[in-house]
């Protein structure tokens, strides 16, 4: 009885140069993709930085003590959608307002001060939609002490849809990196199969099925893509960690990096490997497939 | 004065008419009482006249003294109203100073704050045409938009509450200004009628001037014919004297020297008058026997009867029996009646209208010798006059008289 002999590995037994060469460079995309995948995870898309940038402002009116104030905002942090509520006094409004305004320092003079203390109310970046700013904002109006809400009700359902619009186009984005990651994968493929063309051919005259050789190759190039992407997604990960903690005005921006652990984090790193497991086998039966005798 | 004057008159008229013609002898004397009685006479007319005038000189200058004091009283009033109005203005003139200060200071904290006001303006037009449409922080910018227009309403409401103030205070100062006015003009007017006052009250002070002038004169008149009078009256006693001690020698050369004996040998008392004596109406005495100051004059006057005041048209009575003596016209006294009661007693009664008995007759006490004048008042007063031995005697001594 002949023993068959295994097809696992067949290239990197065939052709082990090229290899090496290849899944150092996909180790690096990978790495690459990781850092972007968990940016985009971490950020939303633009959500975060949206959400650093909206706020909700609830005018009190002139008469309210400062200890009713902040249990107000103790009470307007506790809604769902709210991530922090801020009271500032109207001392402070009024040194923020003439750090807007610089010019009316010298003009007030010693006058009193006109405005009224506020709450700074930052939505969660998860939530930041027309319907739970609607909601909180309906609920502050009800309140008593409250004279103004200033929701940006104007400009707010634009600003969403810009967000919207550029959350897209970072995920667009990445998915085209996947894309060229595939369509390179697809030529690395076929460029080795023509390379070991002969040896395949060898391989078929013995009695081996091209289509038994094609699905090992497949399946090696999958395992590979699955180690390849999760390894290169935990050195982004790795990198994204050192980078945030580097340069921590990237948390408004990225978000902070204890995220990184989250299940849902995990998860989706573990997607994404998968993803590109059947992304590298893909390209491995393509490959395969244009590198046959008749086809370009 | 008057008075004395009428009571020595009436006594040289009734010695003349009990006188006529004592004895050849006394003719001379009779002549010489005619000359004297004449003088006596016209000298009385120009005292009356003189006395007429001092009164209505007096009565003038009382006018006129009451003018003046008048005149004082209102420039008085007239200078304490001056005051008070003048008061008024510096008061109102203080209060105008301080709102036209005031409305200095509101009118530069207006420009001031209108100008703040303009700045801020700019400030914030050039604030938000940086900031706007800045999509990197929203929120912020909304949020310090609305801070703008707070503080753009708060200086605007400052700047209209300055105004209100400023024009209130405008009015106000306004108001002040038409009432500084209208009491500067009050006062004005007031020192018009004060200045008419002062002018009338020196033309008046003027004429009491002339008043007191023609006073003084009038009295050193009255004083020169008082002194002659009563050298006149020591005239007509000495002829009184002398008719009596012819008298007297003529009742010794009679040979029945007793029979013309009787009442006129020795001067008899009213109290023992036969028959008695009896009030000659019944009424108040007003004015006293003797010496009496005089306000109206401010002299001292020596009164030689007393004045009873009865109602006007009332009867007059003899006081007891005698025979009328003289009953006519006296300047002064109006209608006098004289009684000789004998033993150169009289009785004289002046002021009367009516006369109901004649010359030479016979009366007895209780006669109704005549009616009282009549007057608007109602009340009249009698003159009633005794003289004993040609001394005046106080009525009221020995006829019981109401006082």
């Amino acid at each position: 009885m002949s023993e068959r002999p295994s097809l696992w590995w067949i290239d990197w037994r065939l052709s082990r140069g090229p290899l090496v060469q290849e899944t150092i460079g996909r180790f690096l995309f990978f790495c690459l993709l990781g850092f972007a995948l968990l940016s985009l995870l971490l950020s939303g898309g633009v959500s975060r930085i949206l959400a650093d940038r909206y706020a909700i402002t609830a005018m009190l009116r002139a008469e309210v003590p400062s200890s009713e104030a902040e249990g107000l905002a103790r009470k307007a942090a506790a809604l769902p959608p709210v991530r922090s509520a801020t009271y500032r006094d109207p001392e402070a409004a009024w040194e923020e307002f003439l750090r807007a305004y610089p010019g009316l320092g010298p003009v007030r003079g010693a006058g009193e001060n006109p405005l009224p203390g506020y709450i700074e109310i930052r939505i969660r970046p998860d939530r930041l939609t027309g319907a739970d700013v609607d909601l909180v904002v309906s609920s502050l109006r009800s309140v008593p002490l409250i004279e103004h809400v200033l929701a940006g009700e104007v400009w707010l359902p634009r600003l969403l849809r810009a967000g919207r619009l550029a959350s897209r186009a970072c995920w667009g984005i990445f998915g085209a990196f996947l894309a060229c990651f595939f369509l390179v994968g697809r030529l690395q493929e076929r460029a080795r199969a023509v390379a070991l063309a002969g040896d395949f051919s060898f391989l078929a005259e013995r009695g081996v099925p091209s289509g038994r050789l094609a699905f090992f190759r497949a399946a090696g190039a999958a395992v590979s893509g699955f180690l390849l992407a999760a390894a290169g997604t935990a050195a982004g990960g790795g990198a994204l960690f050192l980078f945030l903690r580097m340069f921590p005005f990237l948390e408004g921006v990225v978000g902070p990096p204890s995220d990184l652990l989250l299940p849902r984090t995990v998860a989706a790193a573990a997607l994404f490997s998968c993803g590109a497991a059947l992304l590298s086998a893909a390209a491995s039966v393509l490959g395969w497939r244009a590198a046959r005798p008749g086809r370009k | 004065m008057t008075r004395i004057l009428s009571v020595l008159l009436a006594a040289a008229v009734s010695l003349c008419i009990l006188f006529p013609a004592a004895s050849p002898g006394a003719r001379d004397v009779a002549g010489e009482l005619r000359k004297e009685r004449g003088r006596l006479l016209e000298m009385k007319e120009r005292e009356e006249k003189t006395t007429r005038e001092l009164t209505e000189a007096l009565r003038k200058e009382k006018l006129s003294k009451g003018r003046v004091g008048e005149l004082q009283e209102r420039l008085k009033r007239q200078r304490s109203l001056l005051s008070r109005i003048d008061r008024d203005v510096s008061t109102l003139n203080v209060r105008l100073e301080r709102a036209e200060k005031a409305v200095r200071e509101l009118e530069a904290a207006h420009g001031q704050a209108r100008t703040g006001l303009h700045r801020a303006e700019v400030v914030a037009f050039v604030g938000q045409r940086a900031g706007a449409g800045d999509p990197w922080y929203p929120s912020a910018r909304e949020r310090e938009r609305h801070f703008m227009r707070v503080y753009l309403a708060a200086d605007a409401e400052g700047v209209a509450r300055i105004t209100r103030a400023r024009e209130r205070k405008e009015e106000e100062r306004y108001g002040l200004e038409r009432q500084v006015a209208v009491t500067e003009r009050k006062m004005a007017r007031e020192k018009k009628v004060g200045d008419t006052l002062l002018s009338r009250q020196e033309k008046e002070r003027q004429r009491l001037a002339d008043i007191g002038r023609e006073k003084k004169r009038k009295v050193k008149e009255l004083k020169s014919l008082r002194a002659k009078i009563a050298r006149m009256e020591s005239v007509v006693s000495r002829v009184e004297r002398q008719v009596k001690e012819r008298e007297r020698r003529a009742r010794k050369a009679a040979p029945g020297g007793s029979a013309a004996r009787g009442p006129a040998e020795a001067p008899r008392r009213f109290a023992s008058l036969s028959g008695g004596l009896s009030a000659p109406l019944a009424g108040k005495v007003v004015t006293r026997f003797g010496r009496q100051h005089d306000t109206t004059f401010d002299v001292t006057i020596e009164n030689r009867g007393v004045e009873i005041e009865a109602p006007s048209g009332a009867s007059v009575k003899s006081i007891g029996r005698g025979e009328v003596a003289f009953a006519g016209a006296v300047s002064g006294f109006g209608n006098v009646l004289i009684v000789q009661h004998g033993g150169g007693l009289f009785s004289v009664y002046g002021r009367m209208e009516t006369f109901l008995v004649k010359q030479g007759e016979a009366v007895k006490k209780g006669t109704v010798v005549g009616r009282l004048q009549g007057s608007p008042s109602g009340k009249s007063v009698l003159y009633l006059e005794l003289r004993a031995g040609g001394t005046a005697i106080d009525p009221t001594s020995v006829i019981p008289l109401d006082s």
